[in-house]
């Protein structure tokens, strides 16, 4: 008889750590939790929005630009909760809203949601999970991974090779032959995206966008790969996912933005469950996650130790 | 020569879950049991994207998705509706007889 494969949550479900009930309670949808997050999503773009109109002629502007490119960059994490269909009940909404976050910070859905799943699928094995990061070697590679630069070379490299109808060879293992044309349309259709928004821009001679999206992004994109390593990085590199992943415990304006993906542990556990239902769940798994008190910067503290004595060791 | 295909009993309609899916082990299968508003329907319980065990994933209405990366079907054709799952899934001929759920297998 073919047998299911073995997964965190069947895991979690045979130890008792979870039960049947609990994750039925848990998993179920609803459109209204995420409406009324999104309108204060809209507010809190207005409102970082008119900061830099504000700051317009003054060195202020920078540090609105800034803040505008934090709020930006966590549409990935409002993308990957689309990815997953857990945001919203009505499944076309999450595939609507999580298109519109990936044309806001270059990511093409479709693209990120087969990568994704090979990332639940093999998380943290070297090889295997797509989205791994490397724990740095030395706190040169930590500085260089923070700045964003290879995240951007990546994605522009990624973008442009499928425009081109290319896929790696890495990717040829996690996206399906039948899905390769959508791949390379979406790719087309975002670069002509971009390139119809930078057009307009000339013909008109507005520059506004490059200043309210393009360089808020590539300031803001630094705090997004913060927040990305403290999910894995630093865990061991093994299948167990009670090990290879960390739950951070942030406050609550860090939990809006990153739309509780915090509880990464959980989230990785029981990938079914939606973004409102993860603080519940963290109180019936946190015995079994690694869980970070420290927060963020807790989880970067274990990270300098772990680098700090690497390079003691090789020194 | 093959043998002729027949209503056999799978699961008391009694011991489903309500408005769920239940997982049953019938002969050499791993079946899921929908109990949706127009019916009893049944599927084998493995995801053919990733072959996790559909019967620990969300149902709704007549769409079941997979506990591991979201893919998603209808029950009532085999259908994919969500990618990661691309290819129908095996759906059986069902119906309720005497309290009983039969499948044409």
């Amino acid at each position: 008889m073919a047998q299911a494969i073995v997964t965190p949550l069947t895991q979690a479900l045979a130890e008792g750590k979870l039960s049947r009930e609990e994750l039925k309670e848990f998993m179920q949808r609803s459109d209204a939790p995420a409406l009324r997050r999104l309108a204060l999503w809209a507010l809190m773009l207005a409102a970082t929005t008119t900061l830099i109109t504000l700051a317009w002629d003054s060195w202020l502007i920078w540090p609105a630009m800034f803040v505008q490119g934090v709020v930006l960059v966590h549409h990935f994490s409002l993308q990957h909760e689309c990815v997953h269909y857990t945001v919203f009940r009505t499944r076309w909404l999450n595939e609507l809203v999580g298109q519109v976050c990936g044309y806001t910070i270059l990511l093409p859905h479709r693209f990120f949601r087969y990568e994704h799943c090979d990332h639940h699928t093999y998380t943290q094995l070297h090889g295997e999970d797509p989205e791994l990061i490397p724990l740095p070697k030395t706190f040169g590679q930590y500085a260089l991974y923070l700045s964003a630069l290879p995240y951007w070379r990546n994605k522009f490299t990624e973008v442009f090779r499928h425009a081109r109808g290319h896929l790696s060879e890495a990717e040829l293992k996690f996206i399906p032959k039948e899905e390769h044309p959508a791949v390379f349309r979406d790719a087309r259709l975002m670069l002509g995206f971009y390139g119809l928004v930078i057009t307009v821009m000339a013909l008109t001679g507005w520059w506004g966008l490059v200043w309210y999206w393009f360089i808020p992004l590539i300031l803001g994109e630094p705090v997004m790969r913060f927040i990305r390593m403290t999910e894995h990085v630093g865990r061991p590199t093994v299948a167990q996912m009670s090990d290879n992943t960390r739950t951070s415990l942030v406050s609550a304006p860090w939990r809006f933005l990153c739309w509780n993906m915090n509880y990464h542990g959980e989230h990785h556990y029981v990938a079914s469950v939606p973004f409102h239902a993860l603080p519940r769940l963290h109180e019936v798994l946190k015995e079994h996650i690694h869980v970070e008190e420290g927060g963020y910067l807790g989880a970067h503290r274990e990270i300098w130790r772990q680098i700090h004595a690497n390079t003691r060791r090789g020194a | 020569m093959a043998r002729e295909k027949t209503w056999q009993g799978v699961i008391a309609v009694a011991d489903l879950e309500a408005a769920w899916v239940t997982r049953v082990t019938f002969g050499p299968r791993n079946l899921a049991i929908y109990d949706t508003p127009s019916g009893i329907y049944v599927s084998l319980a493995l995801c053919n994207h990733g072959g996790a065990d559909l019967c620990d994933g969300y149902f709704d209405g007549h769409v079941i998705e997979c506990p591991l990366h979201q893919g998603a079907f209808d029950v009532r054709d085999g259908k994919a509706v969500a990618a990661p799952a691309t290819r129908q899934m095996k759906v059986f001929e069902a119906r309720v007889e005497d309290g009983m759920v039969q499948i044409m297998v």
